[in-house]
């Protein structure tokens, strides 16, 4: 049976529409990555340029990589930054976790209220965020007395305040991420870990641990992206003299863009990318691991 | 001295809140005993098995395993092991890890440990599964995993909560056969929670048949499908016919009147009925007959009831024919067939019959 002819150009029509759309939406697509994208793009570009020039192509050269390596201000950054990372990841990390296991698992007074103000961190501007900080390390004497450290034979001076703030926001992110992987796991296997004689140690370290691991390694690595990243908090906690990496590159702009600050953020750009794909691939062997993407 | 039982149960209350799930429930397991709790979903079936493994605590009474009285005791410190409906096998441990990880628990030599497992997929064999995730497996293998992991730690109890519940038809009604045979291979008492009074009447020695916190009966397949204590017994346990009757009698026969003026006797009463009160007449459609009316014999014995009726609908089902009977006061009732009789003409809808029985399968319930 042939289909009457105004359903039929009916159709064409239609065609024709759900086409443009495609087009139309193709396009857009396509805009939006240009407008992601090609800062960043140009910036990796850039880094490269045989010249002092930002914006004129003069010809290929790893020399901005090599004076960024030399310059020392610049490698005491790297390695605040690392340091800092490290250790306020590893802190936020085990806080984090105990936060969402008392979230999850137990009920007492106030917990709504406990856990609302888990995501205070997360949603408060990070500059109000830093001057709450900044108040409380001046009124509380703690100021900005440095850990005096040696990093992999560098000499690190790192302000106990800029930890704190760090942990202070890192916790939050690692506590929601881990609470969403708790949210989605079975409780009935921790009840039959206790049916087979399992303690709630063992229980806990035998079955909760390893069911979360994706969520605590996904929590982990947004806490040390986060926290190399990081800016505001770090520029308003540190007082004079500790720079990071980002601290340290708003100084040199400050004397005028160069490649080198080029070849610094595409560094800072490959690091960050490096952890996402690592807790990516770290999700995927899990086998399910949205909760680890949640984040970026 | 009186008896020790695998699991006894003393007037066991489970509250939540204000929510009662089990209430007052008392209950003796025997020893090797196959034990059914059965019940629509909600009845507390499942909450008096989790209290039985420790995962719940009672609000009041008292459970005993092995004569030894539980309290306050976890779950790891009691000597039952559960298949859960969902199996709850760890992901991230194969097979084999997933079965010793009781044995690890309490210490076991290692080389025991892994006689163990091996002798244990072998019983539900699936011996080449066992370095394989729980994942890879089907659901009917993960179910025996399920059923290994708790079994190979010889638990005096075995306590299984509607294990067979996320398999297909054919691959449950298999495993029933095979879930009786290893019970009664193995000697282990198992208790077990279902809502599917089919798979409790074939696997169970007994069943307790639950509902609203409340155990109704207790009793083999065979007392549950044909003595039901009462009216909910009757309804969920297979097919029943329920007729509005008034109790004229109860001595020394029993005999009520049905709501066309016709009176029967019956061969139980439940207690707490008196002559003059409303009840039912409860009767499975398997055992009443149709007659024709000219079939009515002459001199009936006072046992055989005759009710008149007119049938109103037949449905034919194979192995017999559902035959809709109205009864003289619009009560339907329904009468199974069996499609045995050659060269015989069927009823007909619209005909005249005579419903009869035997009064010792009529049971009066209270309404």
């Amino acid at each position: 049976m042939s289909v009457p002819a105004r359903f039929q150009s009916n159709d064409r029509w239609q065609q024709i529409k759900s086409k443009m759309g495609g087009w139309s939406l193709t396009t857009y697509g396509i805009l939006a990555f240009a407008f992601l994208y090609l800062p960043i793009l140009i910036l990796v570009i850039f880094s490269f340029n045989d010249a002092r020039s930002v914006s004129k192509w003069a010809g290929f050269t790893f020399d901005w990589y090599g004076k960024m390596f030399k310059d020392g201000q610049i490698l005491l950054s790297i390695w605040n930054s690392l340091f800092l990372a490290i250790v306020s990841t590893i802190i936020s990390t085990v806080l984090g976790t105990l936060a969402a296991l008392g979230l999850e698992r137990y009920r007492f007074r106030g917990k709504t209220a406990v856990d609302s103000m888990f995501y205070l961190p997360v949603i408060i501007p990070d500059i109000a965020m830093a001057i709450m900080l900044l108040l409380f390390f001046n009124m509380s004497g703690i100021g900005f007395t440095p850990w005096k450290v040696n990093f992999f034979g560098a000499r690190l001076a790192v302000p106990y305040s800029v930890i704190i703030g760090h942990v202070a926001f890192n916790t939050s992110f690692v506590a929601i991420v881990v609470r969403a992987r708790l949210a989605q796991m079975d409780r009935t296997l921790e009840e039959a870990a206790s049916d087979l004689y399992a303690n709630a140690w063992q229980t806990f370290r035998r079955v909760t641990l390893p069911m979360l691991m994706p969520g605590i390694v996904g929590g982990a690595l947004l806490a040390f992206t986060l926290s190399l990243d990081d800016f505001v908090i770090t520029f308003f906690t540190s007082g004079a003299g500790f720079n990071t990496l980002p601290v340290r590159v708003f100084g040199m702009i400050k004397k005028g863009v160069t490649p080198k600050i080029n070849a610094v953020s595409t560094l800072m750009l490959a690091v960050s990318l490096t952890l996402v794909v690592i807790s990516i691939l770290l999700s995927r062997r899990s086998g399910d691991g949205d909760s680890v993407q949640m984040g970026f | 001295m009186t008896e020790t039982y695998a699991v006894e149960l003393q007037d066991v209350v489970k509250q939540f809140g204000n929510v009662v799930a089990v209430n007052h429930v008392s209950l003796q397991i025997r020893d090797g005993e196959f034990f059914s709790l059965l019940g629509p979903s909600g009845c507390g079936k499942t909450t008096t098995l989790r209290m039985i493994a420790g995962f719940e605590m009672p609000t009041s009474g008292a459970i005993y395993i092995q004569g030894d009285r539980q309290g306050y005791r976890p779950a790891n410190k009691r000597p039952v092991n559960t298949v859960f409906q969902n199996y709850a096998l760890f992901p991230h441990m194969t097979v084999a890890e997933n079965i010793a990880f009781g044995m690890e628990m309490r210490k076991t030599p290692k080389d025991e440990v892994k006689r163990r497992v091996a002798e244990v997929l072998d019983m539900v064999r699936l011996g080449q599964m066992a370095n394989r995730k729980p994942k890879q497996l089907s659901g009917g293998q993960q179910q025996r995993i399920a059923l290994a992991r708790a079994l190979v730690n010889r638990p005096e109890v075995l306590l299984l909560d509607e294990p067979l519940g996320a398999l297909d038809l054919k691959l449950r009604k298999a495993m029933q056969i095979e879930l009786k045979a290893l019970q009664e291979d193995v000697g282990i008492t198992f208790i077990y929670v279902t809502h599917d009074q089919e798979e409790a009447l074939t696997m169970s020695d007994r069943i307790a048949v639950m509902n609203n916190g409340v155990v109704h009966q207790v009793g083999d397949p065979e007392t549950i499908y044909e003595h039901p204590a009462d009216r909910f017994v009757a309804d969920f346990i297979g097919e029943t016919n329920f007729i509005p009757v008034k109790v004229v009698s109860l001595a020394p026969e029993i005999v009520v009147e049905l709501g066309s003026g016709e009176k029967v006797t019956a061969g139980w009463v439940e207690e707490g009925l008196s002559v003059g009160d409303r009840a039912v007449l409860s009767i499975r459609p398997e055992k009443m007959d149709l007659l024709e009316l000219n079939e009515k014999p002459s001199n009936p014995s006072k046992d055989t009831a005759l009710v008149n009726g007119k049938v109103t609908q037949l449905v034919y089902v194979g192995t017999d024919t559902r035959h809709t009977v109205a009864l003289g006061d619009g009560t339907e009732v329904v009468v199974r067939l069996q499609n045995i009789y050659i060269g015989e003409e069927p009823w007909e809808i619209g005909e005249d019959a005579i419903v009869t029985w035997n009064a010792a399968h009529a049971r009066i319930l209270k309404e």
